[in-house]
């Protein structure tokens, strides 16, 4: 006797669950960090603020670019910081991110284009 | 001999079912549709502000008359603004620690904190704005006022309805119409005001602390 079993395809696919974990938030893999660390973060943040006002009275002191390099990689690691910890990007499932990054990478590809035709780097 | 076939009788009515669940059906991402819709709106809003961005690094240099960026820019000021929103992105997720563990009185105060550092931002946004046009900048002034006004002036406008929702979570909560099962609400308002931080950050440094070419 053969083993083929027949399927119902008129039968639904469950969908997806969407009722989070108990003590977890719609669209939360892991639980959110504690107020400690979220102080934590804060005290970061503000060290990296600082650090950044300090530059910009290097001017003059020490070479533009340097300083541009600097402010610039000073202020991805803010961007990132409050994306990942604050807005909970590093808990939650990752299409919120997918999102945000296909807008982010997008902006900046676009106006990329735009500002390079429109020769500012020159 | 052909035969006439009876119809069957009349099958009984069906009684009616459960109600259909009110609202929309789940989203098949697996969560919410809300905070899927407010990742959406923020993805696009990064196109919108990079748009402003650009124009500005574009004209900043194209001043013919007027004061320049140099001219006008206090770094201390801002740079106490800044710290003040940056500090209001703490207090928002202290706002939604509380209302995930049921503290429904840490939550009104840390809304509350929330809209008052966001507004002490706005009101040293509108002291800076009067500042500039008190040294004979306004928006028709010059190509780098007119993009330094629209860019700021429309961040600042986000700060704004970020105020006027987080004040009216503030209200709710007082009125005790939001509880430890709305934390998705406070969640949303959360996503937008740090959006605004980081906005922030990108128009701190890109606008106020990146020198100028010469």
């Amino acid at each position: 006797m053969s083993d083929i079993t027949l399927r119902d395809d008129t039968t639904p696919e469950p969908a997806p669950a969407t009722e989070p974990a108990p003590g977890l938030l719609p669209g939360e893999l892991r639980p959110h960090p504690s107020p400690l660390r979220y102080v934590v973060i804060a005290v970061v943040l503000s060290a990296i603020t600082a650090a950044e006002v300090s530059l910009y009275y290097l001017q003059g002191d020490i070479p533009d670019a340097l300083i541009i390099t600097l402010l610039l990689a000073f202020a991805i690691m803010k961007f990132g910081i409050v994306a990942s910890w604050y807005m909970h990007l590093r808990t939650d499932r990752p299409i919120f991110a997918n999102f945000f990054v296909l807008g982010i990478c997008s902006a900046i590809l676009l106006y990329l284009v735009v500002l390079t035709s429109l020769q500012i780097f020159s | 001999m052909a035969t006439i076939e009876q119809a069957p009788p009349p099958s009984p009515p069906v009684p009616p079912g459960p109600p259909e669940p009110a609202g929309h059906p789940p989203a098949g991402t697996g969560t919410s549709n809300t905070k899927l819709a407010i990742w959406l709106f923020l993805s696009s809003d990064c196109l919108f502000f990079g748009a402003f961005i650009s124009a500005y690094l574009l004209y900043r240099s194209r001043h013919q008359t007027g004061p320049t960026p140099k001219d006008v820019y206090s770094i201390p000021f801002t740079s106490v603004s800044s710290f003040v929103l940056l500090m209001s992105s703490l207090t928002m997720v202290l706002a939604l620690a509380a209302i995930q563990r049921g503290d429904l009185r840490r939550l009104r105060i840390w809304l509350l904190a929330t809209a008052l550092l966001g507004s002490v931002f706005i009101g040293g946004q509108i002291f800076e704005f009067t500042e500039f046009a008190r040294k004979g900048l306004s928006l028709d002034t010059n190509l780098f006022s007119s993009t330094f006004f629209v860019l700021t002036g429309f961040h600042g406008a986000h700060v704004t309805i970020g105020i006027i929702w987080l004040i009216s979570l503030w209200g709710l909560a007082t009125q005790g119409r939001l509880r430890q099962g709305d934390a998705e609400k406070v969640e949303v308002a959360g996503l937008y005001w740090h959006f605004v931080d980081v906005v922030w950050i990108v128009i701190f440094t890109v606008v106020y602390l990146i020198p100028a070419p010469k």
